[in-house]
């Protein structure tokens, strides 16, 4: 019998399995159904209208709060009206008043008159400053610039806010959508390499702990039988993919309309490359460095070196998801062990040339040959040494070819 | 069919085969044995290429072992080996797909094996919740399934119960009969002295006794007890060969090399006075086996 055909029976093996389990075939459908039922909401909840009605004429507006440290002129009240339209003000004594009344948010911003208008703090991650308080502060300048010219000021005011066109605003949502879909596919890619290492390592130590693995070392290579392993136990993961994001994928695609990013189905392209190159980067040298131990508490043990590299790459690839095209984040897109994350981040929100996917899947696959040869000598030197943890360095001098 | 050459293997220190020699036929059926640490597991794991020896080599059918060969090779190692969640007749499957037999033919195999082997209501049942009789019952299924034609057995007898030895037996038997050779490894000398028409006796590495139990009799000591009524003059007068090893009561316990004559001892016993009882003994395997292990150490 052929490699060929003995690697495809030991795979058809892991693939069987591993469909036997009740647990893993039923979490996965419905998982699946319950993704699916996710996309499929918002066309759902569409069809009970609930889309909400604009009045035709603006509502009276609610006067702005505003706490004036000590009192303010009448040509300055006017000049805040000219900007803000109705206020009410508070007088209070000073700026710790001032700051109570913020923290409180009993007012929208302070002014300590002809010196400086106060906010609260504002949030790093969203710039929530106060658009009434930046207009207070042009307009009590603008009063001082115009003499006192309440009406001056108003005219400036007037046509000052240059009116901000948001050029198209589907690019807004498109991008939140790519954002999202970046976060959920670098979780995503986590969670399942993290899983089939895990899968992978135990099938290891299930056939080196059960012994099993003399009489099949006595009719199969030790090679093939790792990659039968790996490939095996590879479909079943690309399959589980294909069943988890395949229908609510098709439901957005057909469904969503303009909800759904641009290029969602080239997204689950790229997850699906991402996937099966990150997996056969971790899943050898989980099988490498399973062939090490014997027992499976000592499988995490034994696989940190891989899982440090997989939660890097999974850290780097939210860093990447926040400044997707700097020089940083181009070169671990390119990086193998940062690829699988990085890159993915970046085809979802970013804009890679296509030199550097390409790069990005040349390097990881290299990689993936180098690691593959390296893995399957201490496989083959660790497989059949049974009891203690096996070094790397007696692993590899095992193996005699 | 299979020849160890000189086989030498260390682990660490220790030096578990110092120049194994054995060569086991076609049809033969092999009892392997040996003190434990003697090194017969070690050695049986180098026939079938699990273990690689540090010098020496092995041949089946006068060719260095390759795949082909070890695919036609049927191997129950010391510590029993399965897929525990895997069910009987699945595994068995499996298993002699590997050792690339036909979806079809594997299929019938496994089914052969189970009925012969009283598996039959267990067949879809995974291995673990098998009894550790009927998973050794599958354990040997899985060494005979791919029709092997060399059979290496490491303690295949350990743990079972008497019906269970009766049918291992039958089928080893019937499978040199069948031109199998077989080679298993045995601490139970009793059933191997039964079983076996040849033996190999493995102490510190090196075979010390190899040859057909019969013939390994005939060439040892013979023990020969007679009781007399008459006094020990005649003592005095013992062939070449004979020694007087002890005396119990009335009984005279003689040693007789291979080549001293029985007859001519009674004979001239018969001349002291009436014989009251005649004992010739051959050596049991077990003592040659303590002889063997014995004189090796020394």
């Amino acid at each position: 019998m052929s490699a060929t055909r003995t690697v495809l029976l030991i795979a058809e093996r892991e693939v069987r399995q591993r469909l036997r389990s009740r647990l893993f075939v039923w979490s996965t459908l419905v998982i699946a159904l319950l993704l699916s039922a996710a996309a499929a909401a918002p066309a759902v909840i569409g069809l009970f209208g609930t889309d909400v009605e604009l009045p035709d004429e603006p509502v009276d507006p609610e006067p702005v709060a505003i706490a004036v440290v000590g009192g303010l002129a009448a040509d300055e009240q006017a000049a805040l009206e000219q900007a803000l339209g109705p206020v009410e003000l508070t007088v209070v004594d000073d700026v710790d008043a001032v700051a109570g009344l913020l923290e409180q948010e009993a007012i929208s911003f302070g002014i300590v008159p002809g010196e400086r208008v106060l906010t609260a703090a504002t949030s790093g991650f969203l710039n929530l400053r106060s658009f009434e308080a930046d207009r207070a502060a042009e307009a009590l300048g603008l009063l001082a610039a115009l003499d006192g010219d309440v009406e001056q000021v108003g005219t400036v005011l007037g046509a000052l806010p240059l009116t901000i066109e948001e050029l198209d605003a589907g690019d807004v949502e498109d991008e939140a959508g790519r954002f999202l879909a970046a976060n959920i596919g670098v979780v995503f890619l986590f969670g399942v390499l993290i899983l089939y290492a895990s899968m992978i390592i135990n099938g290891v130590i299930e056939e080196k702990g059960s012994r099993v693995v003399e009489l099949l070392v006595e009719a199969v290579p030790v090679r093939w039988l790792m990659a039968g392993k790996i490939l095996g136990l590879g479909l079943v993961g690309l399959g589980q993919v294909l069943v988890l994001f395949g229908p609510p994928v098709a439901i957005l695609l057909v469904t969503g309309g303009e909800f759904v990013p641009t290029g969602t189905g080239g997204l689950l392209g790229a997850l699906l490359l991402w996937f099966v190159l990150g997996y056969a980067l971790y899943a050898v040298m989980a099988a490498g460095l399973g062939a090490l131990v014997s027992r499976p508490e000592e499988a995490q043990a034994v696989l940190t070196p891989a899982n440090t590299l997989m939660i890097v790459g999974y850290f780097v690839g939210f860093f990447v998801i926040q400044a997707p095209d700097t020089t940083f984040s181009r070169i671990v897109a390119v990086v193998p062990f940062s690829a699988p994350y990085a890159m993915l981040v970046r085809q979802a929100v970013g804009d890679p040339a296509w030199w550097e996917i390409g790069a990005a899947i040349g390097l990881t696959l290299l990689t993936i040959v180098g690691l593959t040869m390296l893995a399957a000598r201490l496989y083959e030197g660790g497989i059949l040494r049974v009891g203690a943890r096996v070094r790397v360095r007696d692993a590899w001098r095992a193996a005699r070819d | 069919m299979l020849e160890l050459h000189g086989l030498h293997r260390r682990f660490g220190d220790v030096v578990a085969l110092d120049g194994v020699d054995l060569t086991v036929e076609a049809g033969e059926l092999c009892g392997f044995l040996g003190p434990n640490g003697a090194g017969k597991t070690t050695a049986m794991r180098c026939a079938v290429g699990v273990t690689e020896a540090d010098a020496g080599r092995v041949t089946i059918g006068g060719r260095a072992v390759d795949l082909e060969a070890r695919r036609r090779t049927g191997y129950m190692p010391e510590e029993r080996g399965l897929y525990p969640r895997m069910r009987v007749h699945e595994q068995l499957v499996y298993l002699a797909r590997l050792h690339a037999m036909s979806a079809a033919d594997a299929t019938a195999s496994a089914d052969a094996w189970i009925q012969r082997l009283g598996l039959a209501d267990r067949r879809d049942d995974p291995v673990e919740e098998l009894s550790l009789g009927n998973q050794q019952r599958v354990q040997l299924a899985a060494a005979l399934v791919h029709d092997p034609t060399l059979l290496v057995l490491d303690e295949p007898f350990s743990g079972l119960d008497p019906i269970a030895v009766d049918v291992m037996s039958d089928v080893l038997r019937e499978r040199a009969d069948a031109g199998v050779a077989v080679v298993f490894s045995s601490h139970q000398l009793d059933l191997v002295e039964d079983l076996c028409r040849t033996v190999a006796v493995i102490a510190a590495g090196r075979v010390v006794l190899r040859g057909d139990v019969r013939a390994l009799k005939r060439a040892s000591d013979r023990r020969l007890r007679l009781e007399i009524d008459g006094d020990d003059a005649w003592l005095a007068t013992l062939p070449p060969g004979v020694t007087l090893a002890g005396r119990r009561g009335e009984e005279l316990q003689l040693v007789l090399a291979p080549e001293a004559d029985a007859g001519a001892v009674i004979d001239a016993a018969r001349g002291a006075g009436p014989l009251l009882g005649v004992r010739l003994e051959e050596p049991k395997l077990s003592e040659l086996f303590r002889e063997a292990v014995n004189g090796g150490d020394a």
